[in-house]
């Protein structure tokens, strides 16, 4: 196979244009890039299944033809494996009868042993076969009875069906996380290639050949990896589905929230998906240069603790309080202290950091603020992941918040309040938290009813990460955004940073507020807006350590 | 008697290192060989006008030129000996009789490409023939004919058999390198060929077995002298697959561009037709098939069958007579092309078996009209939609045994009382709800 490890020239935003001709017009497309990647930069989309930005081009799903200019006259090549030459001339399906045909035929060929269960089937409503049957093949089926289909499918899983007829694998447990459906699988080999190529682990692989092959792992092995759920989104069909979301929602519902992942410092782009108030699952979203199209399994299930356990009120001395009395208590208890310690975030955002510097600005000498994190940094794993938990580690170094929690835990005796914003200090380390039980006043501002909100003498609930619109940076030094998504457990929630700005009285209205503080203590961040940023991020310049 | 180049040894027990040598074999290891320079011998084997034997008829010389000298990595040779063509047995045969043959022709072909290992891919349940050339490989290495500095000229070749594991598409040159390489055996997207990046993404040159074994009598003889054999465009010789009925079928050698016919009727070679004559399938089972008036017209030559709208191909001739259906045939054909289709591109890995299973419905006498303009729509959308060319040998036999035998076909069809019954008994389109 040396010669199928050849991944797809992308398009640069600097890379040379030339000319070509499509569908008898003049237009300028990148160089070297290929023509499915060509066609999109001029609005042409074309269908396919086995392509994919991120993997190696097999070019076995034959969808995505176009007629290309060679030594023989025009002539059917795929688009996904076809490099742009200067000058070369392309038909698509626009002007090509041929091309429509070649499209058309291999949607008949798919749809022809495929279950078409699409009722029952998750995928439906973004299943690729669906829309490339809506956009290149619209045919009436040929198919009958007595010619029968060819249900996919590995022996041991082939069944009779109701009706009698011979079926291929349904519903078969891979591993933990993943179903897979054979008889939908249209063997496009997407998913083998990631096992193999980004994973680095080949657990999957296409069992026999000819139109009987099925995808399968390993006799007796599992699909297990950290990463093992992308298979189901690259899937083109229903074939792969993960457990957590079979059946749970019909994706036409979903509305989709742009924001981060808050549980890596690489910050994977991801968007949370959400209906009704409530998020149902969290899919990649691309970035070339963070995390390309995967996240890990730990990212992706991050949407089931966004209702689990959630602190929606809040808690005086383990009584539950309504949320503006406990905020007001913290108020008092915050401007009552003779010293404060003001503990912040990596888990927060940018935004919630400001505020809380805000906050000890206000109280000037009573304040003081101490930052870290007592949780393990691992390595990175070369998908999606830096190693390091805390998502805005960065973010907080930049806005001069020292990692000095130690001193905390040596000085604790010398302050009479503790305020810990978006950090469960008792859970990452109950032994060293336990020395800051000797300070009698402990504010805990969380989403969750965790062991520091426990600990603490006051707990206010605040929103979690999906629920805020804020800005996080990087390990690499980019500025990345978060966006809120409607599904709060209350409405009454608030962000941190306002509950932060009611504790000190800053007047705060909305993130700009906080955001335009933070500009004023990281130079880098001058010039920039949430708009500038984009849903791509920016790099900031020289702060990537 | 015609002039033998390969064949020449059959019968003679030349699968032993000392008969082979007595014949004359080995006559090319030698200053014939080793005074010529790599250029000189590819210019010589272009001038003789041999082409490649596998099916393509590729110009040997020509593929030669196309592997790169001074790539940095080594080159390979692989001999592709996976004869799975329904209907051609000749390179087992040539294994069997003549494997030192073989062997010579290798260590030519692997002076000409400064070839160090070489390969020859054996298909998997050709036992017998790998045992032959085992066997023969021991006596070539004992006699310093294999291996390092080979008779005093400093040039080392290494071979090794492999066998295959029973796949027709690992005949298609890239599919044999990825079954070689350890993977499973599909073909490889082109461009980059096997030429600059094939075996262990090193320039690979894969030439079939009677190809090489050619060599060492052009060596011998002449290029002059073997393209005389032939026609002006098709040079020498070619060994021929004969099957089906005729009086004898077996491996025949004669000149390219000799009738048909003659290979058919000849004394000397099948000695005529059993029965009256049908058609034949004159380049294996994927070439378009010859009804007998075709047949008649026919000569054994690449451009000659070619302006027959069929090939010659790998030499498998299968003539058939009055008694046999053309129906049965396509049937069988559908069947072997459905079953070893490699499952990779979406048209031929569901479309031979689609169309195999309306060529049963039909066998079964449950046809309905239509389903044979259905089968040619079929075969004509899975024909150059693919990475190999194993859907259109599929397409091939559906176009033509349909296009040429059409009436049996319909009468298939007739025999279904329901032939003409709409296709779907209830009608269930979504129109039919809003």
């Amino acid at each position: 196979m040396s010669n199928s490890y050849n991944k797809p020239v992308l398009p640069k935003a600097d890379s040379k244009k030339v000319s070509i001709v499509v569908d008898g017009a003049d237009v300028e497309v990148p160089e070297g890039t290929n023509l499915v990647e060509a066609l999109k930069t001029i609005g042409i989309d074309t269908p396919h299944f086995c392509y994919h930005q991120d993997l190696p081009v097999a070019g076995n799903c034959r969808q995505c033809m176009v007629e290309t200019d060679g030594p023989r006259g025009m002539g059917l090549a795929i688009a996904c494996y076809t490099p742009v030459r200067p000058g070369m001339k392309v038909a698509t399906d626009r002007s090509s009868e041929k091309v429509k045909t070649a499209r058309k035929a291999v949607m008949e060929f798919l749809l022809a042993n495929h279950p078409l269960d699409c009722p029952i089937c998750d995928k439906a409503g973004e299943c690729t076969l669906q829309d490339n049957y809506m956009s290149s093949g619209k045919h009436e089926s040929r198919m009958r009875e007595e010619i029968g289909k060819q249900y996919k499918g590995a022996p041991e899983h082939r069944h009779l069906d109701a009706k009698g007829q011979d079926r291929g694998g349904k519903h078969i447990d891979l591993g933990p996380t993943v179903i897979l459906d054979q008889e939908r699988c249209i063997l496009c080999d997407r998913c083998t290639r990631f096992m193999r190529d980004v994973a680095g682990d080949e657990q999957l692989y296409i069992a026999a050949r000819g139109d009987h092959a099925f995808i399968t792992t390993f006799p007796g092995q599992p699909l297990q990896h950290d990463y093992d759920l992308n298979v189901t989104d690259i899937c083109p069909v229903g074939a792969l589905t993960g457990k957590h979301f079979r059946f749970q929602q019909r994706v036409w519902l979903l509305s989709k929230t742009e924001t981060i992942a808050p549980d890596d410092s690489l910050g994977a782009n991801i968007t949370v998906e959400h209906h009704d108030g409530h998020v149902w699952r969290i899919m990649p979203r691309r970035h070339p240069d963070v995390n390309k199209s995967w996240i890990s399994n730990a990212t992706r299930l991050l949407y089931q603790t966004l209702s689990e356990n959630r602190l929606t009120g809040g808690s005086f001395r383990g009584a539950d309080v309504p949320l503006a009395d406990a905020v007001e208590r913290a108020r008092e208890l915050v401007h009552g202290a003779r010293k404060v310690a003001l503990v912040a975030s990596g888990h927060l955002t940018l935004e919630d950091n400001a505020a809380l510097l805000a906050l000890a600005e206000s109280l000037g000498s009573r304040a003081e603020v101490f930052g870290g994190s007592w949780l393990a940094v691992g390595a990175p794993d070369g998908i999606a992941r830096s190693g390091d938990p805390v998502a805005n580690r960065l973010g907080c170094t930049l806005l001069g918040i020292s990692d000095n929690l130690s001193d905390l835990v040596r000085r604790a005796k010398e302050f009479d309040c503790l305020v810990v914003a978006g950090h469960d200090l008792w859970a990452a380390d109950a032994e060293r938290a336990k020395s800051l039980s000797v300070i009698p006043e402990r504010i805990a501002l969380s989403a969750w009813h965790d062991a520091t909100a426990q600990a603490s003498t006051l707990a206010v609930g605040i929103r979690a990460w999906a629920e805020v619109r804020g800005s996080m940076i990087n390990v690499q030094g980019r500025i990345q955004r978060l966006q809120a998504a409607p599904t709060a457990p209350t409405p009454d929630l608030e962000p941190a940073w306002q509950v932060i700005s009611r504790l000190g009285h800053l007047g705060w209205t909305s993130e700009v507020d906080a955001f335009r503080f933070a500009q004023g203590r990281i130079p880098a961040l001058s010039g920039l807006n949430y708009r500038t940023i984009g849903s791509q991020g920016r790099i900031l310049e020289g702060v990537a350590p | 008697m015609a002039t033998l180049t390969v064949t020449q040894n059959f019968g003679k027990g030349a699968r032993d290192l000392e008969v082979y040598r007595s014949l004359g074999g080995y006559g090319s290891i030698s200053s014939r060989l080793f005074d010529l320079s790599q250029f000189e011998l590819i210019d010589l084997v272009s001038r003789s006008g041999l082409r490649g034997r596998g099916g393509a008829g590729f110009p040997t010389g020509m593929k030669w030129s196309f592997v790169p000298r001074n790539s940095g990595k080594p080159v390979y040779l692989v001999v592709n000996a996976d004869e799975g063509e329904p209907g051609t047995f000749k390179d087992h045969v040539l294994m069997q009789e003549d494997p030192h043959r073989l062997i010579e022709g290798m260590i030519v072909c692997g002076w000409a490409l400064g070839v160090r290992t070489a390969y020859i891919y054996v298909r998997g349940e050709f036992l017998p023939a790998i045992e032959t050339l085992n066997a023969a490989l021991k006596q070539a290495y004992a006699a310093g004919l294999l291996g390092k500095n080979i008779g005093g000229s400093g040039y080392s070749l290494d071979i090794y058999v492999h066998r295959g594991a029973g796949a027709y598409i690992c005949g298609e040159e890239t599919a044999l390198i990825n079954s070689l390489e350890g993977f499973k055996g599909q073909p490889r997207l082109k461009p980059p060929f096997p030429a600059v990046s094939g075996a262990f993404a090193s320039p690979t040159c894969v030439n079939n077995v009677e190809t090489l074994m050619a060599l060492p009598w052009i060596l011998e003889h002449g290029p002059e002298a073997y393209q005389a054999l032939g026609t002006p465009k098709s040079g020498g010789t070619k060994v021929f697959s004969v099957s089906g009925d005729v009086k004898r079928p077996g491996v025949y050698e004669v000149p390219m561009g000799t009738p048909l016919m003659e290979l058919l009727e000849s004394p000397e070679l099948c000695q005529g037709i059993v029965g009256e004559l049908k058609g034949v399938i004159p380049g294996g089972s994927s070439s378009p098939v010859l009804t007998a008036e075709e047949a008649r017209k026919a000569n054994l030559d690449y451009e000659a069958l070619a302006a027959l709208k069929t090939m010659l191909g790998s030499g498998a001739v299968v003539a058939f007579n009055t008694e046999r259906s053309a129906v049965g045939m396509l049937t069988s054909l559908t069947r072997f092309y459905a079953h070893e289709s490699c499952g990779q591109c979406t048209p031929c890995r569901e479309g031979t078996g689609y169309a195999d299973r309306i060529m049963k419905t039909i066998a079964s006498g449950k046809g309905r009209e239509g389903d044979l303009d259905h089968m040619l729509d079929l075969a004509a959308n899975f024909s150059y939609t693919t990475i190999c060319p194993l859907a259109i040998a599929d397409a091939w036999p559906i176009e033509n045994f349909i296009g040429k035998f059409r009436p049996e076909f319909e009468a298939e069809v007739a025999k279904n009382p329901d032939r003409g019954s709409p296709r779907v008994t209830k009608d269930f389109r979504p129109g039919a709800f809003w």
